[in-house]
């Protein structure tokens, strides 16, 4: 079982309940952006949150060294024993180090060291940890610092999909775009579009999503409404995307499904202004648009 | 002559930095001050961007620092303020084209000729930080009623007292209904839990998106409510107390009585 890669640094355990059959390797996805505050931090709760609760096993990890915010977006923070560094520095296993969500039981959470520096991160070790979390869950999820510092580049060392997290706003296209051409031919980076209000592109006062991707060109892999229940919930501490009401929890799940190969219909947002109108379409997944 | 140098910082990106500095810098001229805005964030500049001047880059801050050019020649002045300059940022190189050293010799040089230099620091608390950091005198924090920028502005805030620099905050994107719903946190919330002196009070508003996206900072137009907000805050930097403004629209009553307690 341990042919095909070197398991050095995992600590005995008994007998592990994981891996009867070998397993496809899981997806490693960095989610980054350049600019910060676009929704880099609640993408990877909701996108995590979703596709645990699509039954998959999943990891999230905080590269956020030193200015951490994942276990707060999850409510998780009083959970917090151990970080990424204390795993790379051989303290503890990774078993020991994860945080299982409180909502999603399949669901669990590496948090950063809160009192280090990003540079503190050996980048080889990072590469190694994210190769073995693939050995044990579908996905992981790394949740990338802004900026395109030490923190990025270990953010993205040990990943083989990147999913860049834009605003419809000329500095976070510069950003975003910036971090593709940084992000090289390794990655063909996907795209989602947070923060839309529909309202002001009708007006004329805000970039379209069509606008945006006229100059990033990327697949795009989803598109977000600007909802302040947002901010209401990374304050709980609780991912929209359990809600089955929520129309940005509704556009996490598509995202998922997408991410997870099912064939789901172009993402979009209505161009209704906010009202009621705009939420009943909302609610029918956006339908009417096209 | 030597200026006050203020690093506008903040940990957590999209908080508002940028657009603090701009406003506040633009505020500053219209007063009278010559000001000088360095964008401090190598490789992923937006400040050209958010004052409309990103077409009239020749020279950068990194070839400053590297002798290809006179640090005058790097400067650009601004399109409606005489005196109001900046001096950007290089987009194609790394925030370690440049040590602090270099960045406070730069602080330096900028502070004998305006009254202030602002500078606008990049996210996070890596090597781009501390550059920013490094010709600084003084610090604004700007941060949003959120968990997570306050978590990470009481971070930057114990690195700033580390270097002794004195730290005023600014709270940006209140949404007064959702404070009242008690689904924000208040200024006084963020003001406690970072127990730091306040400086200024900004509203959520949705113009500010259009404005950035246009180049076009929102003091120019004195219509704009926001206008008002940060040339309060300018005159609060020099020195003059201004009340703040009280976002709660409750009753006549409840206002009358913050008044008296905050009085």
């Amino acid at each position: 079982m341990h042919v095909l890669q070197s398991d050095a640094s995992i600590t005995p355990q008994p007998a592990p309940s994981r891996s009867r059959s070998p397993q496809p390797r899981g997806r490693a996805i960095v989610v980054t952006s350049g600019k910060g505050g676009v929704g880099k931090t609640t993408t990877t709760a909701n996108l995590g949150t979703a596709l645990a609760q699509r039954g998959s096993r999943v990891a999230l990890v905080d590269a956020d060294v030193g200015l951490r915010n994942l276990d707060i977006v999850l409510g998780l923070e009083n959970r917090v024993r151990h970080h990424v560094l204390d795993i790379l520095e051989d303290r503890v296993s990774i078993e020991d180090a994860v945080v299982a969500d409180k909502w999603s039981p399949t669901l669990h959470l590496l948090a950063a060291a809160q009192a280090r520096e990003k540079d503190d991160v050996d980048t080889d070790r990072m590469r190694e940890l994210v190769a073995q979390l693939c050995e044990r869950y579908e996905y992981v999820l790394i949740d990338s610092p802004a900026g395109i510092e030490k923190g990025f580049q270990n953010a993205v060392v040990g990943a083989d999909e990147a999913i860049v997290v834009c605003t419809p706003e000329v500095s976070a296209v510069r950003d975003v775009d910036r971090v593709v051409g940084l992000l090289g031919s390794r990655f063909t980076p996907q795209l989602i579009v947070n923060r839309v209000r529909p309202a002001l592109v009708k007006k004329g006062k805000m970039l379209s999503v069509e606008d945006v991707n006229a100059i990033l060109r990327l697949p795009l892999l989803g598109v977000i409404a600007d909802e302040p229940d947002v901010i209401v919930a990374a304050n709980k501490g609780e991912p929209l995307a359990l809600r089955a009401d929520s129309p940005t929890g509704a556009a996490f799940r598509a995202i998922a499904a997408r991410l997870s190969g099912e064939e789901t219909p172009a993402p979009t947002v209505s161009l209704e202004p906010d009202g009621f109108f705009g939420k009943l379409t909302s609610l029918f997944g956006g339908r009417r648009s096209k | 002559m030597s200026a006050r140098r203020i690093v506008v910082t903040s940990g957590k990106g999209g908080v508002g930095k940028t657009t603090t500095t701009v406003n506040l810098g633009a505020a500053l001229a219209k007063r009278g001050k010559s000001v000088v805005l360095v964008d401090a964030d190598i490789g992923l500049r937006n400040l050209d961007l958010v004052l409309g001047l990103e077409k009239r880059i020749v020279f950068d801050l990194v070839e400053v620092v590297e002798g290809r050019c006179q640090l005058r020649q790097a400067l650009i002045k601004d399109k409606r303020f005489d005196s109001l300059w900046m001096l950007p940022a290089a987009q194609t190189r790394d925030k370690d084209a440049i040590d602090g050293a270099a960045m406070a010799n730069v602080t330096e040089q900028l502070a004998e000729m305006a009254e202030y230099v602002l500078i606008d620091c990049p996210a996070g608390i890596e090597h781009g930080f501390r550059n920013a950091v490094a010709g600084a005198n003084e610090a604004i924090v700007v941060t949003t009623p959120e968990v997570s920028a306050i978590r990470d502005a009481d971070r930057v805030i114990g690195k700033l007292s580390e270097k002794h620099l004195p730290v005023r905050l600014i709270v940006n994107r209140i949404r007064p209904e959702m404070v009242r719903a008690g689904e924000m946190l208040s200024v006084d919330d963020v003001c406690e839990i970072l127990s730091s002196e306040l400086l200024g009070i900004i509203p959520d508003d949705e113009e500010v998106i259009d404005t950035t996206n246009r180049g076009e900072p929102i003091v120019l137009d004195p219509t704009k409510r926001l206008a008002a907000m940060y040339d309060k805050i300018a005159r609060r930097l020099e020195g003059e107390i201004v009340p703040f403004t009280n976002l709660d629209q409750r009753s006549f009553f409840d206002r009358f009585l913050t008044g008296l307690r905050a009085g």
